[in-house]
């Protein structure tokens, strides 16, 4: 849904993309103002999560104006300057750390000092991106961007699951002056699967069953498979019990999917089968390789927004088929910077093979944009 | 076994070594020397003989490469390169006008009668020039420094270098130099030939230490009927047109064009009723540095930050020439393009437009042009015609104008056309029939020409027209169409029903979008409006959908308006989640299954490789290439005139054909090779020595590759698409509106004013504070001071505010300064537009061309810069020192009074460190309750109350935020170089002639000073008791200071007895007797020792007398013996 502009602030209506828009606004430097968030439910107004994804921007930014309205259902954010540094955020236990992680790491590279940043909260949720995912697949993609790793890292202290959580992660990103352009229209085949799986209060042999089961899935495909348990004790462990898998399959362009599944919270009258974990992960793996495409499809997103933001040139990258989370990041990246990207339907293989059209390889999509030519202009030169 | 192999042992071979047989061989293996290099004929000449030497001669030879490499830079001028400015700077009254006068009639022979505004002409075949004069105001000389490619520096030698081409130059300095050429005119003024040499020579210098040694400088000898000497300006256009340009930094960043149009086209009436009323301008020119976003801020130097409110490209109207193959330029191309000047059709005068009707072909066309667009614009806006009719009415026309058919534009564009009803705007920008408006039409109006054109690939036209017929089916129809891909997201309803649907739904929703192949860019950009469309037009077209929504007044049809806007409405607060399936979990295939495994095991490395990267596939190509093509190709037997075709055996390969390589595959393998060869021998360099230039090399492979990847990508895309994906590119002419620009900018409209547009980048529009490094300029006679107003010009803007400076100490804390330290940098903050770092900028304290302040002031830019940070709040400090008093001291504690004012006060202090100013350090305690302010504080060691106890902080001190764009254009003509802001205080003072009241400590004074009096000495009684007698105060005497002779002496009288007096007398007789006798004594020896002197004297003289006389007898003797020796001799 298109923005309404008035004196040059951006209009939105509703909760969803929140965290878009807060990013891009972020970024851009341009204030916005979000309406009628939740207004027709029955607790209407930010949640408690929203909220605390304005205090963390509010953390690593200088000079961030933020005005709630009483019911909480409007927003209006004006951006300052980021400045990352040493931040310490708890996050709220509602949704999964993924949910701020992103955005530090979709911050990061464009603050003043290097971000040095200690989250505590849940660190694997449902609706969210695990930390382990965004350390496995999401650093690859910026490190493409930066090319050079100094101190980019994520570090998993302790992991927390839901509701309680109790987990906690540092994450240190280096600062750019600006990224470069990137092209990544190939990505190769999948050589080696690797994987976590973590037991938080729960008996060990959990996670050996449902390493069993996900490596019988896996090893059908290719022979190097290996997962690795976590078993965490005391502390470690997070407040609440609960287990789950991360599989990452690596090709040799250097490209990363990660399928993970966890265990459902416990309390509410479902038992998860760590067999069943074991092959529904794997499954979602090879859904995702199937997709295919240069990034992971959580993470179509970040590609795009660090193309855009890349200097005045060309880049281009294939993709798998966009999700819906994309398609509406781009509609946002075309309203905050009025970047276009030229969206192609890449024709996988050749003519004869479309013709047994029962299923050929999943759409690919190939971005072409031109960088807006963004750069960092909280960093400092001497 | 080994006793056999002795016996099977047979005779080796044994080559023959001498005879004809050998001596064929040598001959066959004997190598070629003609076609050696000297290196591989001699070898050892080639080989190192000195280790030192050769070292040496490595390190110079790297050193000498090092200095050569140069960061590489992705090329970004685009296929059509906008034309270069040309700008002459200089003095008034040093030959500008003439000289451009001239340039013009010598590139493309007419004369033009007055230039006011920039020229544009075209040169050559590649090349375009806008020719620009500067006039004699700092503010247009900022502006033509930040946009000129190229400045011609006039001089008057008669008279020598004026102080603007300094400026000029320092200006340039800061914001990207610019090509600069000087150019000395006036040279006829100067007659004696000598003297002319001279000044040549040192002006020559003088330039050279100012641009750079060797820079171009030319001699422009005299004028002959007020032109001149043809052959030199020739000379001087030629030199300009093979002129090479570097890229800039802050235009490599950012797009900019100098507007050489401009139109009001605010409606008359209201202009009438309120002739203040804020304008609509329209405003043309080249876009220059990088492509133009469409919904970019832009700054218009000298007016301020304005918004695009429209932006669209026009038709070149001085384009190059059309790529035929020929020499020169044809008359007809040698085109000029100079509104301002009336030359290019329009004559802009104070409050008309003037057109004009005679001139060349190209100027008419322009017209005619222009007169079309005026009337397609009209014809937009009042539209009265509903859809249908004009569609009906434009209906055959579309054809016949829509000749030109680019099927590759219609592959992106289809996703614009929403519904066929946005037609009406494109139908009538047919109405033209106009073969220039028809290739800027967004690509939309190819795809309804051709509407019926189904190409290849295109699948997924079939299925979007199906769409309409799947609508009115009253299911929602979710897998069909993609164009929702929301629905998934659809779970805002909770009845169980249709939750369990949900999941299938979702799966089935789930397969399809594997398979789609719908236009992905309608999917994603669908909602926003491309190409050179307006708002309005838009507007327009949803209001007449509306209209045609109800059928037979009963029953409404579900436009695809109202459906998307309850799709937004179902996701609108949805739970953000970046997951593929967001919120749904769809049943996936079972990927382990056999039947599925197949399509994704070639996603493994274990898997089959396609067949450029199979090991197999490849060296089944290699052989092919090889053999096969000699053996099973087709020949033709010369002789017979038989022709042999290869037996295809067709039955056979009609299967194998897939796995057997076709010509086509080994020719591309070929090339493939070829390039890799090519790639590894070609580079001549390589034979040498390679030193580590691979990184150098990689880098610059790098941005070649990326510069070819910039101009290739979107080559084939339509140009309403491209605009809208890369922006307007450099070398388009464009039309910007601009709304609500103040109505000044248009009635003090001055052309000879640049009106120069810069684009902002992300978050430059916005303002923060700012700091930079700075340094006073040398020339410049004053110092600066903190918080006086100062005019800046940064990035595109110029403007004025009030700096504080500041130097970074040890600990980077930044320490206030007063006043700019003389001949270093220092640190400056002020509140201004946020800008990149790096970016130059120079300091002038005013823009006021009053000619006595000149004068006075001499040189005028005050200093010059560069920006560090950017920041949201600042951080400068002053040293402060709190001063308090004890108040009562315990041992090593004391309370102290009077250095703060109250308990919160101390609270914030509490720790913290004070001292004495006998060096006493100690710590802040706590407040005290009674006297407010006061503290408890412990020392090192016990204080006084005499000490003074004095605490050292730092005082933060804030920026003002002060922010004032210089609005010079706004000002009336005349006037315009008067811009005054903010002034000082110290001007206002002076001018309104108030006068401080000085401080009394500060006016000198007669010294007037009193003796000093010192109190009488008192001694103690006990201390006089032990003091021996003479240091015992004496009583009773009184001494008057300064009179001896008045001591009172306050003795007792002493009376003498008669006994006493005569022996006194006695005594005093015997006195006077022996003083006689004393002195009759004393002449008596003086008189004995007289005459003893005499005696002594004459003993003397005759003891000389004598020794005389024997003297002269020896001599005598001496003499005469001599004399007795002589003769014998």
């Amino acid at each position: 849904m298109p923005a309404v502009i008035e004196n040059d602030v951006l209009v939105y209506k509703g909760s969803n993309f929140f965290r878009q828009r807060l990013l891009l606004a972020t970024l851009s430097g341009r204030a916005i103002k979000i309406e009628e968030i939740r207004s027709k439910h029955d607790d209407p107004g930010l949640r408690e999560y929203e909220v605390s994804l304005i205090r963390l921007l509010d953390k690593i930014t200088n000079g961030t104006r933020v005005e709630l309205s009483e019911t909480g259902t409007s927003v209006y954010y004006q951006p300052g300057i980021l400045i990352g540094g040493q931040v310490n955020h708890s996050c709220s236990t509602q949704r999964g750390m993924g949910y701020y992680l992103e955005i530090l790491l979709a911050l990061g590279p464009f603050c003043k000092e290097p971000l040095n940043a200690v989250l505590q909260g849940v660190t694997h949720s449902d609706l969210d991106v695990s930390v382990d995912k965004i350390k496995s697949t999401a650093l690859p993609i910026l490190l493409k961007f930066i090319l050079v790793d100094d101190g980019l890292e994520l570090k998993v202290v302790r992991r927390g699951a839901p509701p309680l959580g109790g987990g906690e992660i540092v994450f240190k990103c280096p600062v750019r002056r600006h990224l470069r352009p990137l092209q990544w229209t190939k990505w190769g085949l999948v050589k080696r699967i690797r994987g976590v799986v973590y037991a938080l209060r729960v008996s060990p042999t959990m996670a050996n069953r449902v390493v069993e089961s996900s490596k019988g899935v896996m090893l059908k495909f290719l022979p190097d498979v290996y997962i690795n348990t976590d078993q965490c004790r005391g502390p470690n462990a997070g407040k609440s019990p609960g287990f789950g898998i991360s599989l990452v399959a690596e090709t040799d362009e250097k490209t990363f999917y990660c399928a993970e599944a966890k265990s459902v919270e416990g309390g509410k009258g479902e038992i998860t089968l760590p067999e069943d974990l074991g092959q529904e992960c794997a499954q979602k793996l090879l859904d995702e390789i199937y997709r295919g495409g240069a990034v992971d499809s959580s993470f179509q997103w970040l590609l795009a927004l660090w193309m855009s933001l890349g200097q005045k040139d060309v880049s281009e990258c294939i993709v798998g088929p966009l999700s819906d989370y994309t398609i509406t990041f781009l509609q946002h990246l075309k309203e905050f910077f009025g970047v276009m990207f030229k969206l192609e339907v890449q024709r996988s293989g050749s003519d004869e093979d479309s013709d047994d059209e029962q299923m050929p390889t999943a759409q690919k999509i190939k971005m072409t944009c031109v960088g807006i030519g963004y750069v960092n202009i909280s960093k400092r030169t001497l | 076994m080994a006793d056999e192999s002795i016996f099977d042992k047979k005779k080796a071979h044994r080559a023959k070594h001498a005879g004809r047989k050998a001596e064929k061989k040598k001959q066959k293996t004997k190598v070629d020397q003609s076609n050696l290099s000297a290196r591989q004929r001699n070898p050892k000449a080639f080989a190192i003989q000195n280790a030192v030497r050769a070292e040496r001669q490595f390190r110079r030879r790297e050193d000498v490469i090092a200095k050569k490499q140069h960061i590489p830079q992705v090329d970004k001028t685009p296929l059509d390169p906008p034309p270069i400015i040309v700008a002459v700077v200089g003095p008034p009254r040093v030959g500008k006008t003439t000289l451009i006068n001239n340039l013009i009639k010598s590139f493309i022979k007419t004369n033009v009668t007055n230039t006011n505004g920039p020229i544009t002409i075209v040169t050559s075949k590649k090349r375009r020039l806008t020719l620009i004069e500067c006039n004699n105001d700092v503010n247009s000389m900022i502006d033509i420094a930040k946009c000129a490619d190229l400045v011609l520096l006039l001089c008057d030698a008669s008279f020598g270098f004026e102080m603007e081409i300094f400026e000029f130059l320092n200006i340039c300095q800061v914001h990207g130099m610019p090509k600069i050429m000087g150019v000395l005119t006036h040279l006829d003024m100067i007659q004696n030939a000598k003297t002319l040499k001279t000044t040549k020579k040192t002006l020559k210098h003088r330039f050279w230490t100012e641009v750079y040694s060797g820079a171009k400088l030319f001699y422009l000898s005299g004028l002959i009927h007020g032109e001149y000497l043809r052959n030199e300006i020739k000379n001087l256009a030629r030199f300009i047109s093979v002129m090479k340009f570097r890229p800039l930094s802050w235009r490599m960043t950012h797009s900019y064009l100098l507007a050489d149009r401009l139109e009001d086209i605010t409606s008359q009436e209201m202009i009438r009723r309120d002739p203040k009323v804020n304008r609509d301008v329209v405003l043309y020119g080249y876009v220059r540095g990088v492509p133009l976003m469409k919904e970019s801020m832009v700054h218009i130097a000298g007016v301020g930050d304005m918004k695009i409110s429209e932006l669209s490209y026009l038709p070149d109207p001085c384009p190059l020439p059309s790529t035929e193959k020929k020499r020169h330029l044809m008359e007809r191309e040698r085109q000029i393009y100079a509104p301002f000047s009336g030359v290019g059709g329009i004559v802009y005068d104070k409050d008309a437009v003037y057109i004009e009707l005679q001139g060349s072909h190209s100027h008419k066309r322009e017209d005619e042009l222009t007169n079309e667009k005026k009337a397609l614009l009209k014809n937009v806006v009042e539209t009265t015609e509903t859809v249908d009719e004009q569609m009906q009415g434009s209906g055959f026309k579309l054809f016949s104008g829509g000749a030109v058919i680019y099927p590759n534009m219609v592959k992106d564009d289809e996703y614009l056309q929403k519904n066929n009803k946005t037609a009406d705007s494109e139908s009538e920008n047919d109405d033209s029939g106009d073969e220039t408006d028809s290739g800027h039409d967004s690509g939309i109006d190819q795809n309804e020409k051709d509407g019926k054109e189904r190409l290849p690939w295109n699948n997924s036209r079939s299925e979007s027209e199906n769409d309409v017929d799947e609508k009115n089916n009253e299911e929602i129809n979710d897998k069909s169409d993609d164009e929702s891909t929301d629905e998934e997201t659809n779970n805002g309803d909770f009845s169980t029903k249709w939750k369990e649907k949900l999941s299938e739904k979702a799966t089935e929703a789930y397969f399809e979008r594997q398979k789609t192949s719908k236009n992905i860019m309608k999917l994603v950009y669908g909602a926003f409006e491309i190409g050179n469309k307006t708002k309005d037009q838009k507007d327009d077209t949803d209001d007449d959908t509306s209209d045609e929504e109800e059928i037979g007044g009963l029953f409404k049809k579900v436009t695809d308006s109202q459906k998307k806007k309850h799709k937004e409405k179902e996701i609108l607060d949805l739970d953000e989640c970046s997951f593929f399936y967001a919120l749904n979990k769809p049943i996936l295939r079972n990927w382990a299954s056999d039947e599925n495994k197949q399509y994704l095991i070639d996603s493994f490395v274990s898997g089959k490789r396609s067949n450029d990267e199979d090991a197999s596939e490849l060296l089944k190509l290699d052989d092919a290439s090889d053999g096969d093509e000699e053996i099973y190709g087709d020949f033709e037997d010369l002789e017979t005139g038989e022709k042999h075709v290869a037996e295809k055996d067709n039955k056979e390969t009609g299967q194998k054909r897939k796995a057997e390589p076709t010509n086509f595959e080994i020719l591309d393998k070929k090339l493939k090779l070829k390039a890799k060869f090519d790639a590894e021998y070609d580079n001549p360099d390589d034979h040498r020595i390679k030193g580590d230039h691979s990184y150098y090399e990689n880098l610059k492979a790098e941005a070649l590759k990326q510069s070819e990847l910039n101009k290739s990508v979107f080559e084939n895309l339509d140009i309403g698409l491209r605009i809208e994906v890369e922006g307007f590119r450099p070398g388009l002419y464009v039309r910007m509106l601009f709304k609500n620009m103040p109505a000044e900018f248009v009635t003090n409209f001055d052309s000879s004013y640049p009106i120069l547009i810069g684009s902002l980048n992300m978050a430059e529009q916005n303002i923060g504070f700012v700091s930079c490094k700075v340094k006073k300029h040398r020339w410049y006679k004053k110092i600066l001071k903190t918080n006086d107003p100062l005019i800046i010009s940064l990035g595109w803007r110029r403007f004025q505010t009030l700096p504080i400076y500041s130097k970074i100490e040890d600990d980077l804390k930044c320490r206030y300064l007063k006043y700019t330290p003389e001949h270093v940098t220092c640190n400056m903050h002020f509140y201004g537009p946020i800008t990149p770092q790096n970016t130059g900028f120079i300091a002038l304290q005013t823009v006021n061309n009053n000619h006595n302040e000149i004068k006075q002031l001499g040189f005028r830019i005050a200093a010059t810069g560069s920006v560090n940070e950017i920041n949201k709040s600042t951080n400068i400090v002053k040293k402060l020192k709190l001063v308090g008093t004890p108040l009562k001291i315990y041992k090593k504690t004391a309370f102290v009074k009077d250095m703060f004012t109250s308990t919160l006060e101390v609270a914030k202090f509490e720790g913290g460190r004070v001292k004495t100013v006998s060096g006493i350090r100690g710590q802040i305690k706590k407040a005290l309750n009674k006297p407010e302010g006061a503290f408890r504080a412990t020392f090192e060691d016990k204080i006084l109350m005499s000490d003074i106890v004095f605490c050292r902080t730092w005082f933060k001190v804030d920026v003002t935020k002060f922010y004032a764009p210089v609005v010079n254009l706004l000002l009336p003509i005349g006037e315009k170089s008067a811009w005054q802001g903010m002034k000082t205080k110290g001007q206002l003072k002076r001018e309104n002639n108030i006068q401080n009241d000085a401080n009394k400590d500060s006016i000198y004074s007669e010294i007037k000073r009193n003796p000093k009096v010192f109190k009488p000495l008192v001694i103690p009684k006990e201390l006089q008791k032990g003091l021996p007698y003479r240091f015992k105060p004496k009583k009773n005497k009184i001494v008057v200071p300064g009179d001896k002779k008045n001591v009172i002496h306050d003795r007792v009288a002493v009376i003498k007895s008669p006994h006493e007096q005569k022996v006194a007398n006695v005594m005093k007789m015997l006195k006077t007797n022996y003083k006689k006798k004393e002195i009759d004594q004393k002449k008596a020896t003086k008189d004995r020792i007289k005459k003893h002197k005499k005696e002594l004297d004459e003993i003397e003289w005759r003891k000389l007398k004598r020794q005389k006389e024997l003297k002269k007898k020896i001599c005598r003797q001496l003499s005469k013996m001599s004399n007795k020796k002589k003769p014998q001799m």
